[in-house]
């Protein structure tokens, strides 16, 4: 329901992790970056990152706080926890070998 | 990994339970904050404010659609479910609350009397006893027929204490009940209990101020010491600490306050002395063939030696010590290991039992009660539940929401329960005869109402896993209630187990009255109309000898008799119906020219010293010869009466009278005695155990009559009320500071009946409930089943069916289910009033006359409660029926 489908299951939460992991973001700086490293390939609606940023708060991998942003304005900033960036590793790692194996059944549909 | 997650995760888990509120707050700012950030880009792209404000929602998807989404994304916990189920629980009930009402009292009905029969039983059977390692404490010693606690002699004991065996220590109290008199300022009558100087560091209690007692204490000649109990350290000495090494005057003599004892200090054999003396006994005095001192003994095992080991232990010494036991006594004795627990529950343990049987009947009654209501209930919320799993709700889900409801009816039925425990055991207490076991010491403490609390959730779990696991029934969103029958069958399958349950219970509370009823009925061989007894106690230290008691009893005896109104006044050593009466063997009866017989003990024989008018007093007739005279008390007359049976027995087919007998255990030259009169049998040790045979001597002018204790009896014609402070004062005017302790001979008999009255008498209060119940439940079954058809009995009657026709079906059904449960409840009935046989007298356990008043009224009951449903069902306007719904 809070999920776009044109998402793999599972993938925008390693999305938000990975750009957590580099620096704690509040919720519309995340979508900018979201928007930047994707390039517009990743279609992820506003209506669609904050129940799964809730989510990930909720499952410990993420934590928040509500700080001044440059323009002195009070926003809640998200940041990666020990626990989310176990997550994280397994599940980059688990992206890799889903990757790899399609690609394998991609070039093997070719030949 | 997840397990270290908690630290983050719990603060929100919190947070979403508790501030839910501040929860939403934020998640709105954080929105709000997104929103206006991406209108102000959306403007710096050169949108105006309106639109890029529009776009920026857009983009969000609906901010309220986000924020549901966000919240989705909380974590219900457990609590949370549980908090709202709650919530719509108690709304559910107070929507209803004659239902919520009549399943709370019903409950409360159940738990309450369970909670107060626990709190009972908790102290009998369950709750340590105040002794460190308390399972490893015995009661040891022999067993023989005229004496149901186990005892030693002391010489023997002194043996078996060199080499203690399987024990860690044991030690010894001297029976019976001591007075001990304070002689000094304030004198008073006390109850002292002569222990070993090991006594108390075998129970290993401490004394909370002062010193044990030590070996030193013990002996014959030591300075006197004494153990303050608790109570009369406090009510004496103020709970002075500087009362130790105070000396007292205990009986004239002086004696050091050594110690006090804890407030929670409990005898073993449950005495409540005030002191406890050093036993002092002189041990080189002790001679194995000439016993002189009983003691009951205690000990606390090894580690790991159990009962049986011990008693197996114990034997050789056993065997070696029958050696010194006349031959006649071998047979009919025998070693006893027992805990401590079981030689105090003796007499308790099957009232317990049963009394405990019964309120669990009448718990299971309640819940299988209220079950049915809630039966009854879901069908009419199946619509509620169709529309609920509609909608999407999971079966789990409904089941934990019917669950949770069930539950807080439960809960709330306990609460109600406990209320009720507390006034069932103020009754209890205040209706209670002597002798229940730690009674007084029952209370609603933490552990019984945790008790209280688990019955309840029990409960609930009971009652509700029926209603639970209803399937939501399509259908019945329709509009037109399903008329399913499914789970009618457990409905009525929980009225016959009630049925069942009730005639059980009905049919052991008439076999305790029937048995109540028969031992009330008990000739005592007396008459106790009119006459008042008075118990007297003299203390050894104002009345050393015999003379100067003969001459307080004889003045008693003369003042009291001056009184108006008052006849026979008579002294004794003992009374009937019960209570202590010295005895003999029958084998130490000596006939002339009669040898002894050479085996066996041939049971006990009681005796008692009265005066002439004793006889008068009780009036008890002379079945041959005459009574005792004035002229019997005279030093050198030495005459006897015996009772019937032992008449029959000492002289089967002959006269007694003018025979001669003497006995040869009590001194090396015992007077021959001739035998005057024959009296009428009187019940001597209960009423609902065969009378020893029983023999009368005369009280003497005899210097050698040695009587501490005695009772004074007589007949008045005046209001026993008014004679008694009379006879009082004039006791108390010839020594102030004997203790006297009036009481008529009606309730001295009464006092008998007391214990299975109290059995009785709350057998049958729960038998009403559980009837009450059963009633209830029916009737509930019935109206449903009326309400449910009432379509169909319209077309029944517009079809020509009578309203007879109608109430005939009615209660054929009733019928149909009030037999199964009969014939389930005569099943049961047979099983269950075995285990009540050893608490009645002179009824079988299978009264056939019993069990079917009892089935009687039981259906009598079925009927009347199903009558109203029935009349209802035969008054349905058939057009009003067709009509129905």
């Amino acid at each position: 329901m809070s999920k776009p489908a044109d998402l793999l299951q599972g993938t925008l939460d390693m999305l938000l992790l990975k750009i957590l992991a580099l620096e704690p973001l509040n919720g519309f700086s995340i979508s900018q970056r979201l928007r930047q490293v994707s390039g517009d390939v990743l279609q992820v609606s506003d209506g669609s990152l904050y129940p799964a940023l809730h989510k990930l708060e909720e499952e410990g991998w993420i934590k928040s706080e509500w700080k001044m942003t440059e323009n002195k304005r009070r926003a809640k900033f998200y940041a990666l926890t020990p626990p989310g960036r176990t997550q994280l590793e397994k599940e980059a790692q688990n992206w890799s070998r889903l990757a790899a194996a399609i690609s394998g059944v991609v070039s093997l549909r070719k030949a | 990994m997840r397990a270290a997650n908690w630290i983050y995760t719990l603060p929100l888990k919190l947070r979403s339970l508790f501030r839910r509120r501040q929860a939403d707050r934020e998640l709105d700012e954080e929105l709000r904050y997104h929103i206006s950030c991406k209108t102000q880009e959306n403007v710096a792209k050169g949108m105006t404010a309106e639109a890029a404000r529009r776009a920026a929602l857009l983009e969000m998807g609906g901010v309220e659609q986000t924020k549901e989404a966000c919240r989705d994304q909380r974590s219900l916990s457990f609590v949370d479910e549980l908090a709202q189920d709650l919530r719509y629980a108690a709304r559910m009930l107070a929507m209803r609350p004659g239902f919520a009402t009549i399943v709370i009292l019903t409950l409360a009905s159940g738990i309450g009397a369970t909670t107060a029969v626990f709190s009972v039983i908790d102290r009998v059977f369950f709750r340590s006893l105040p002794y460190p390692q308390d399972d490893r404490l015995v009661s040891f010693g022999v067993k023989a027929p005229f004496e149901s606690i186990e005892f030693m002699l002391a010489p023997e004991y002194l043996v078996l204490r060199k080499e203690p065996g399987p024990f860690v220590s044991m030690t010894s109290l001297t029976p019976g009940r001591a007075d001990c008199d304070i002689t000094e300022q304030n004198p008073g009558r006390l109850t002292c209990a002569l222990v070993e100087s090991n006594f108390l560091s075998t129970f290993e209690i401490q004394p909370i101020a002062g010193r044990d007692f030590t070996r030193e204490d013990d002996r014959p000649n030591a300075p006197r010491v004494a153990l303050l109990s608790y109570g009369l350290w406090r009510s004496r000495f103020g709970a002075d600490p500087r009362a130790v090494g105070k000396i007292i005057s205990v009986d004239a003599k002086p004696v050091e306050i050594v110690g006090v004892l804890p407030a929670s200090f409990e005898m073993p054999n449950l005495a409540t002395p005030d002191m406890l003396l050093p036993q002092a006994q002189d041990e080189a005095a002790q001679d194995r063939t000439h016993p002189q001192l009983i003691l009951r003994t205690f000990a606390r095992l090894k580690p790991g030696i159990t009962i049986a080991q011990a008693t197996a232990a114990l034997q050789p010494w056993f065997q070696d010590s029958l050696r010194f036991v006349p031959p006649q006594f071998r047979a009919e004795v025998s070693l006893r290991v027992r805990s401590l627990r079981d030689r105090q529950i003796e007499d308790s343990r099957v009232g317990a039992r049963v009394l405990f049987g019964a309120v669990i009947a009448v718990l299971l009654l309640a819940c299988t009660n209220v079950a049915n209501l809630l039966l009854v209930r879901a069908v009419g919320r199946q619509r509620e539940l169709a529309v609920r799993a509609a909608l999407g709700a999971s079966r789990a889900r409904l089941a934990q929401q019917t669950l949770t409801e069930s539950l807080l009816l439960a809960l709330a039925g306990g609460l109600a329960g406990c209320g009720l425990a507390y006034v069932l055991l103020r009754i209890f207490v205040s209706i209670a005869p002597q002798g229940i076991v730690r009674l007084q010491q029952a209370s609603l403490d933490l552990r019984v109402l945790s008790f209280c609390f688990g019955v309840s959730v029990l409960c609930g779990i009971l009652f509700g896993v029926a209603p639970a696991l209803a399937k939501p029934v399509p259908e019945s969103l329709v509009g037109r209630s399903a008329r399913t029958t499914a789970r009618g069958f457990l409905r009525h399958a929980l009225v016959t187990a009630q049925i069942a349950g009730s005639l059980i219970l009905l049919t052991s509370a008439g076999l305790l009255l029937r048995s109540l009823w028969k031992i009330q009925s008990v000739p005592t061989g007396l008459d106790a109309q009119h006459v008042v007894t008075a118990q007297i106690s003299l203390a050894e230290h104002r009345y050393p000898g015999a003379a100067r008691q003969l001459a307080f009893y004889r003045e008693v005896e003369s003042r009291i008799g001056r009184i108006p109104g008052v006849e026979f006044v008579a002294l004794s050593n003992s009374l009937p119906p019960s209570g202590s009466m010295q005895a003999t063997f029958f084998a130490t009866i000596d006939v002339p020219g009669r040898p002894r017989p050479a085996e066996g003990t041939g049971g006990m024989v009681g005796f008692r010293m009265v005066t002439p008018n004793y006889f008068r007093a009780l009036r008890i007739p002379m079945v041959r010869g005459r009574a005792f005279t004035d002229a019997d008390r005279a030093p050198a007359e030495n005459p006897v009466i015996l009772s019937e049976t032992l008449a029959a027995k000492l002289f089967p087919n002959e006269n007694a009278i003018g025979k001669m007998l003497r006995f040869s255990s009590t001194a090396e030259k015992a007077p021959w005695r001739t035998i005057v009169g024959i009296a009428a049998n009187v019940k001597n040790n209960g009423l609902t155990v065969d009378a020893d045979p029983e023999l009368y001597i005369p009280w003497k002018d005899d210097p050698a009559a040695y009587v501490l204790h005695s009772y004074v009896t007589f007949v008045t014609s005046l209001n026993s009320a008014t004679v008694m402070p009379w006879a009082r004062t004039e006791i108390a005017s010839l020594d102030p500071t004997v203790p006297v302790e009036f009481g008529t001979m009606t309730a001295r008999i009464g006092k008998l009946t007391e214990r299975p009255r109290f059995d009785a008498v709350l057998l049958s209060l729960f038998a009403a409930i559980a009837v009450l119940l059963a009633a209830l439940g029916l009737y509930g079954v019935v109206s449903f089943f009326v309400s449910q058809r009432t379509q169909e009995i319209g077309v029944r009657m517009a079809l020509g069916a009578t309203p007879r026709g109608i109430s005939a079906m009615v209660l054929s059904n009733v019928a149909r289910w009030t037999a199964a449960g009969a014939s389930l409840g005569l099943l049961g009935a047979r099983f269950c009033t075995r285990l009540l046989q050893s608490l009645l007298f002179e009824v079988r356990a299978h009264d056939p006359l019993l069990l079917t008043m009892a089935l009687l009224m039981l259906v009598a009951v079925a009927l009347a409660a199903a009558w109203i449903p029935a009349r209802r069902a035969a008054q349905v306007e058939p057009v009003v029926a067709l009509r129905y719904e």
